[in-house]
């Protein structure tokens, strides 16, 4: 079910942290991106990160599976673990990270491949399927639960750019939850697509919460409200404030989330 | 004189800018809405006098020469020519042009030097014939594009249409060059063929150009059968390709993806100055460096290596080769969007991951373009195969014998004394006819793979 802004109480069972995040700085070059930015971000919860252009939220987002890594000019410091290890501890090998932690980007970005071939790349690569059947299984339980099965089903060898906005963008889903990871990162996924596609795509982060603990970069406020349960605002690099989505929607504590979700700055 | 045309035709061609500009001026300022901007009513005048002229200049020029030959040999004493034919009449002609120049040998008849005095005093006349219409002409036009200077005159339409029939007739330049490279080679072939049977140079195993130069010479008949000298360039081709291909695909994936930036700052231009070395350098490489190398490691190993071989030549033509490649894979790999980059990292793929199985088949149009012409520059490479590969044509693909290509074939079969209507000298054409042939498919092969695939993703 989606979510509803005017109600308060959610459905937020207590669960159990899955990232915590102490005084985390990011600098680019001489810039200083993210200040000291702490959160506990839960388990098997849509956790949306809300705020102005250039505060910082995609950055922060980056921080969690090491993509700003590819940056050259990117330096992150403070602590960030998941399940309890530090991902940044030089024993931490990346590629394994990114393999747990999927990430969506904000412009479908397929492939130049078939719909089959985008959906089984993790998985090959990281031998998750050891005969063609156990791969034909996962391809079909990741459009599954990307929910795009239905519609791809009768061409999984056709290529994936030949795919509308939408389908692309539930097709990119599918592939990250392809690799079975434990959190799913998502940076504006919907800003490339239209009202439509994108209330497909929001049903579809509603359901992956049953299994995934999913972190969303939104410039929609009314996105945030519908699909998360807990918001965090960011504003000019440091966090400012992280309730439940219900709260800070109609009753913010800080005065500048106010102006923000009423429209004054932003 | 003809200077002096041309600078006359500018200065005309000038005040008639400036008269077009000030009348459109006075126009404007007379407060009358002109359509065009009084720049575009001199620019019209400019052009509609320079374009014209300057054409007529250029026929006068080409025409004058030939015209005033005729003029000087038809005012000759009658009589004088009969007992010469077309060839002797050639003869005389130049010797009275060489007399007109001052140049004097032995003593030559009177009425040759008197055509030589009409020859030179009819150049003077034609000269000041040219300066004459030049001058009449362009003040006409100059006069006549005054005359249109007017509220509603399309001034701009008329220069846009003036300077983009120069800009056709440019392009056109290349593309009827190349026609005329297509009919004079073909011409020559022709002239080939009929001395050779065609089925002789086509399926030919033998290729012997000696031809007696002399009736009385001795020599063997001569064999033209292109296959051997062929297969030489294909042998060259595919070492050089065996060594360039991964080098240069490998130094462009590593540059692109894995090298530190300070790194790809300085290897990438470097590369580039390997592209800008000329090809004699690297056929001075290949027969002082590669050759004596490869011969005396194939001693020590008690192989015997004949002193220029398909494999010092096909090597360095090689090494030219890598920074073609490695750049035209280069940009295909930058081509390739950001995002599909993240994707692959995003998913937990590793760099190498990445590289190849997404980046690669995603540039694999560009690089395949790169790669089809390079060969057909490996193909129609010159300087090095005539410095270090061998000119006996053998039916041979093992890479440590001599062989020739094409391209030398060309060279050795044109240079020196040659007479242009034996089979000998006509062979060339007709291996440059084949060579034109061959590169020209790679080519559009190159230009349909590229285009076809270009558009595979974003």
């Amino acid at each position: 079910m989606m979510n509803d802004m005017r109600k308060i109480d959610r459905d937020t069972a207590v669960s159990d942290t899955k990232i915590q995040a102490r005084d985390v700085q990011v600098f680019y070059g001489d810039a200083h991106a993210i200040k000291d930015v702490s959160v506990d971000i839960l388990d098997k919860t849509v956790t949306a990160f809300i705020g102005p252009s250039g505060c910082g939220k995609s950055t922060f987002l980056r921080c969690l599976n090491r993509m700003n890594d590819t940056i050259d000019i990117a330096r992150v410091e403070g602590d960030i673990q998941i399940d309890g290890s530090d991902i940044y501890d030089p024993s931490i090998d990346p590629v394994q990270l990114r393999a747990k932690v999927g990430m969506v980007f904000q412009k479908p970005n397929p492939f130049p491949k078939s719909i089959y071939d985008n959906i089984a790349y993790g998985p090959r690569i990281h031998g998750l399927a050891r005969t063609k059947a156990e791969l034909d299984e996962i391809v079909e339980r990741s459009l599954r639960r990307g929910a795009i099965w239905d519609e791809v089903k009768d061409r999984l060898h056709e290529p994936g750019t030949g795919l509308s906005g939408g389908q692309q963008q539930r097709l990119c889903i599918a592939r990250a939850v392809a690799t079975e990871p434990e959190i799913l990162l998502m940076d504006e996924p919907c800003s490339a697509l239209d009202p439509i596609a994108t209330a497909q795509v929001e049903d579809l982060i509603d359901e992956l919460r049953r299994n995934y603990s999913v972190v969303i970069v939104t410039h929609s406020m009314q996105q945030a409200a519908r699909v998360s349960q807990k918001t965090a605002f960011f504003h000019l690099g440091n966090l400012v404030e992280y309730r439940e989505t219900g709260q800070i929607f109609t009753n913010p504590e800080d005065p500048r989330t106010e102006s923000y979700i009423t429209g004054r700055i932003g | 004189m003809t200077t002096f045309v041309f600078v006359t035709l500018l200065c005309v061609s000038m005040l008639g800018y400036a008269l077009n500009r000030q009348a459109a001026t006075k126009l404007r300022a007379s407060g009358t809405r002109l359509h065009s901007v009084p720049g575009y009513h001199g620019l019209y005048s400019l052009l509609s006098t320079v374009v014209p002229v300057v054409v007529l200049i250029v026929l006068w020029l080409v025409l004058q020469g030939p015209l005033i030959d005729r003029f000087t040999m038809s005012g000759l004493p009658a009589g004088s020519l009969d007992e010469f034919d077309a060839g002797g009449r050639q003869l005389i002609l130049t010797e009275i042009k060489s007399i007109s120049r001052g140049r004097i040998f032995g003593n030559p008849e009177a009425w040759k030097v008197d055509a030589a005095d009409r020859y030179v005093r009819m150049h003077v006349v034609a000269g000041w014939l040219l300066l004459g219409i030049v001058i009449v002409a362009s003040l006409g036009i100059v006069g006549l594009a005054r005359t249109r200077v007017a509220a509603d005159f399309r001034a701009r339409h008329g220069v846009e249409r003036i300077t983009s029939g120069l800009m056709l007739f440019c392009s056109t330049i290349a593309i009827f060059t190349t026609l005329g490279i297509i009919a004079a080679l073909l011409f020559e072939s022709i002239r080939f063929f009929e001395r050779v049977p065609i089925t002789e140079f086509f399926f030919g195993l033998n290729w012997e150009p000696q031809i007696p130069l002399r009736e009385d010479q001795i020599a063997a008949e001569g064999a033209f059968g292109w296959i051997p000298v062929f297969l030489g360039t294909l042998v060259i081709t595919a070492v050089a390709l065996f060594l360039a291909v991964p080098v240069g695909l490998l130094s462009a994936i590593y540059l692109n993806e894995f090298a530190p930036s300070r790194l790809r700052a300085f290897a990438k231009p470097v590369l580039e100055i390997l592209a800008g070395v000329p090809t004699v350098v690297y056929g001075f490489f290949a027969i002082l460096v590669v050759a004596p190398a490869i011969r005396s490691f194939g001693a020590s190993l008690g192989i015997p290596v004949s002193p220029n071989t398909a494999l010092a030549a096909g090597s360095v033509m090689g090494i030219m080769l890598i920074p073609f490649i490695s750049s035209f894979t280069d940009d295909a790999l930058s081509a390739v969007p950001k995002s599909l980059r993240d994707g692959a990292l995003a998913l937990g793929a590793t760099r190498a991951e990445t590289v190849l199985n997404v980046l690669f088949p995603a540039a694999i149009p560009g690089i395949v373009g790169g790669i089809l012409l390079a060969i057909s520059r490996a193909i129609g490479e010159t300087m090095i195969v005539v410095m270090a590969a061998g000119l006996i044509a053998s039916l041979t693909i093992n890479p440590l014998d001599s062989v020739t290509t094409v391209t030398v074939q060309i060279v050795t079969l044109l240079i020196g004394d040659t007479s242009f209507d034996n089979p000998k000298t006509l062979a060339a054409f007709a291996l440059g006819m084949m060579l034109f042939v061959v590169t020209l498919i790679i080519n559009v092969f190159a230009l349909r793979i590229v285009r076809k695939y270009r558009e595979a993703y974003d």
